[in-house]
């Protein structure tokens, strides 16, 4: 389904929630990294090249939107998927992010395997 | 005193004793008349001349009738009683009455008329007459404070008894008797401590004592047993009563029911509680649905066949776990959330009180990146308290931490020893409060949260809670540097 070479990052400072996705996107032989924190997942997208990043709303040390901003200054390009608890999809928040092009998609928890991979198939 | 006998004509030591006689009438403040057998004035004395606007010239050798209104003198029958002095040489009782001067206000007199007898007979009379006027009106008006006094009392909804220094009752209020049901006959010269719960009946003989010993008031909140059986609680002002050489002579307590306000406070406390949850709502919707978010993963990956044995047992396990997770949020909240009518203080562990209030703000500060450090001194620390009411101050105390710092920070929640005291300290990094608004966060309604997302009950309420536990709250704070709490509570 996806390039070998595409790896995915997963931001969220949740152990299992990574866990979730990394067995949920190597099903569908897909890589993954985690980063549990946003300091983390700066460092990585800095280093490295990812295909799209799943961003959690609330992270220890930032805000999830606010991490987004940091991305885009680092990345202008990359695909950034929120995932969150905190949020609906209507949120008032959520729809100024998406208007703005900050975040490209938006799956509240608990989701669907499905929609995760759905989102997968729209960035190819 | 004039008289119309001539000086010249009586001996010199005559002279004297009539010159003492008429000083001795001038000096009296008493008004003194003499009459003689046709009831004709033959000396009459300073006090009665000025109070009557007479001269000598037109008193002496006058009839009393033609110095005396007649309708006096017929009403009070006074030429009658004249003419009964004379005949048993007796002096009449003393009797009131009433006289105004053309011009002048009522004047109230007390007289007798006296006989004075030279050898067996009577010879004159003497009219005594005192000005009581004044003495009628003050012992009315003091009959009108005292019945003002008396009604105040009377008509007063708060109890007022008074006891004397061992505590037997003196008094009891219409009040006390509407609300507890015993009448003042039943209760006179029983010792009030009867009616209080024995567990309180120590510290009021203590009261009685620190009352005898010149002790100035003392303020207590103990129920009060009734008629039925029921207690009240009720709010006391204990004071003593001081006689004139400042010696306790009596004790006087002034009681107020609280069970209306006692139950206003709970709606209160409740409703507080509920705007408290709201806030608390987004970080606990967060905190349940991640452990959601992970069984609900696990279990649609069950529902693939081509899974290994060892993938199906992680993913029962994660299920397991993300549920157990929820299921303690969710437990935790209910404590809070339960409505607790009991508002009876009993003996708790302060550190076990903190171990279960920091899982409730915890998600609500891990949203907004602020850390939490705790440091108690010691374990097993013993207060009275009623357990969730102290929760919902240290709840109140960390929201309102957690809304000073939206861009993050720290809390540091520290419990030390102070005396016989505890202090818990809730000290934050948030934006801080202004000098000005300082001496105003503890009024109902007072916030500086936006609409919607604080009460402005939080604090309020929580000072009223650490009031009823005999303890104190206190702030500090500089605008920027943030704010540090203090609530000191008595240790067990």
């Amino acid at each position: 389904m996806n390039d070998h070479k595409d790896i995915y990052l997963i931001v969220d400072d949740e152990p299992d929630m990574c866990w979730a996705f990394q067995n949920l996107l190597a099903q569908n032989n897909i890589l993954s990294k985690n980063a549990l924190n946003g300091r983390q997942a700066l460092h990585l997208i800095r280093k490295e090249s990812f295909k799209a990043v799943f961003v959690d709303a609330k992270l220890p040390d930032i805000d999830g939107l606010d991490l987004a901003k940091k991305i885009r200054e680092v990345s202008r390009g990359l695909r950034l998927i929120m995932v969150s608890g905190y949020f609906y999809r209507d949120d008032p928040a959520i729809r100024k992010a998406l208007e703005e092009g900050l975040i490209s998609d938006f799956i509240s928890k608990p989701f669907q395997n499905q929609e995760i991979l759905s989102v997968l198939k729209n960035i190819h | 005193m004039k008289t119309f006998v001539s000086e010249n004509n009586l001996s010199s030591e005559v002279q004297r004793h009539r010159k003492l006689y008429t000083m001795l009438l001038d000096a009296i403040p008493s008004s003194v008349l003499m009459l003689d057998r046709d009831m004709k004035v033959i000396s009459a004395n300073h006090n009665f001349l000025k109070k009557s606007r007479r001269s000598t010239q037109n008193t002496i050798g006058f009839p009393l009738v033609d110095i005396f209104p007649t309708i006096i003198l017929n009403t009070m029958n006074i030429p009658q009683q004249i003419r009964g002095v004379f005949k048993s040489g007796n002096a009449t009782g003393g009797n009131r009455m009433s006289y105004r001067s053309p011009g002048l206000p009522m004047n109230i007199y007390y007289y007798r008329i006296f006989p004075f007898t030279w050898k067996g007979v009577v010879e004159n009379v003497m009219l005594l007459m005192d000005d009581v006027t004044e003495q009628i009106r003050l012992s009315e008006e003091v009959q009108r404070v005292e019945r003002h006094l008396a009604s105040i009392i009377d008509s007063a909804t708060d109890i007022i008894i008074s006891t004397d220094t061992g505590g037997r009752i003196l008094s009891w209020n219409p009040a006390v008797e509407k609300i507890s049901g015993y009448t003042f006959p039943e209760m006179k010269g029983r010792s009030f401590i009867e009616y209080l719960p024995i567990e309180k009946q120590k510290d009021m003989h203590e009261v009685f004592t620190q009352m005898k010993n010149g002790r100035q008031s003392r303020q207590a909140e103990w129920e009060l047993i009734t008629k039925d059986g029921t207690t009240i609680r009720v709010s006391w002002v204990f004071s003593p009563m001081k006689d004139e050489h400042g010696n306790t002579a009596a004790i006087v307590g002034v009681g107020r029911d609280l069970t209306e306000r006692l139950k206003l406070e709970a709606e209160l406390l409740k409703s507080q509680k509920f705007a408290a949850l709201g806030v608390m709502a987004g970080g606990i919707a967060h905190e349940i649905r991640n452990p959601l978010a992970i069984c609900s993963s696990a279990a649609q990956f069950l529902q693939n066949d081509d899974i290994s044995t060892e993938f199906r047992k992680e993913c029962g396990e994660k299920i397991y776990t993300g549920i157990q997770r929820a299921s303690i949020i969710i437990e935790n909240l209910l404590r809070f959330a339960r409505p607790s009518t009991n508002s009876h203080m009993e003996r708790i562990c302060l550190n076990s009180l903190v171990e279960d209030t920091i899982p409730l703000v915890h998600n609500q500060a891990k949203i907004q990146q602020i850390k939490i450090k705790i440091t108690i001194y010691r374990k097993n620390i013993f207060i009275s308290a009623n357990a969730s009411m102290l929760q919902q101050v240290l709840i109140n105390l960390f929201l309102n931490a957690i809304q000073s710092m939206p861009d993050g920070g720290k809390i540091e929640l520290s419990i030390t020893r102070s005396g016989g005291d505890v202090l818990i300290r809730i000290m934050d990094t948030g934006t801080g409060i202004l000098k000005q608004d300082i001496d105003k966060i503890f009024d109902p309604f007072y916030t500086t949260s936006p609409v919607g997302r604080g009460t402005g009950l939080g604090l309020s309420i929580s000072y009223a809670i650490v009031k009823q536990h005999m303890g104190t709250i206190e702030v500090e704070s500089n605008k920027d540097s943030g704010c540090t709490f203090t609530v000191r509570l008595p240790l067990l």
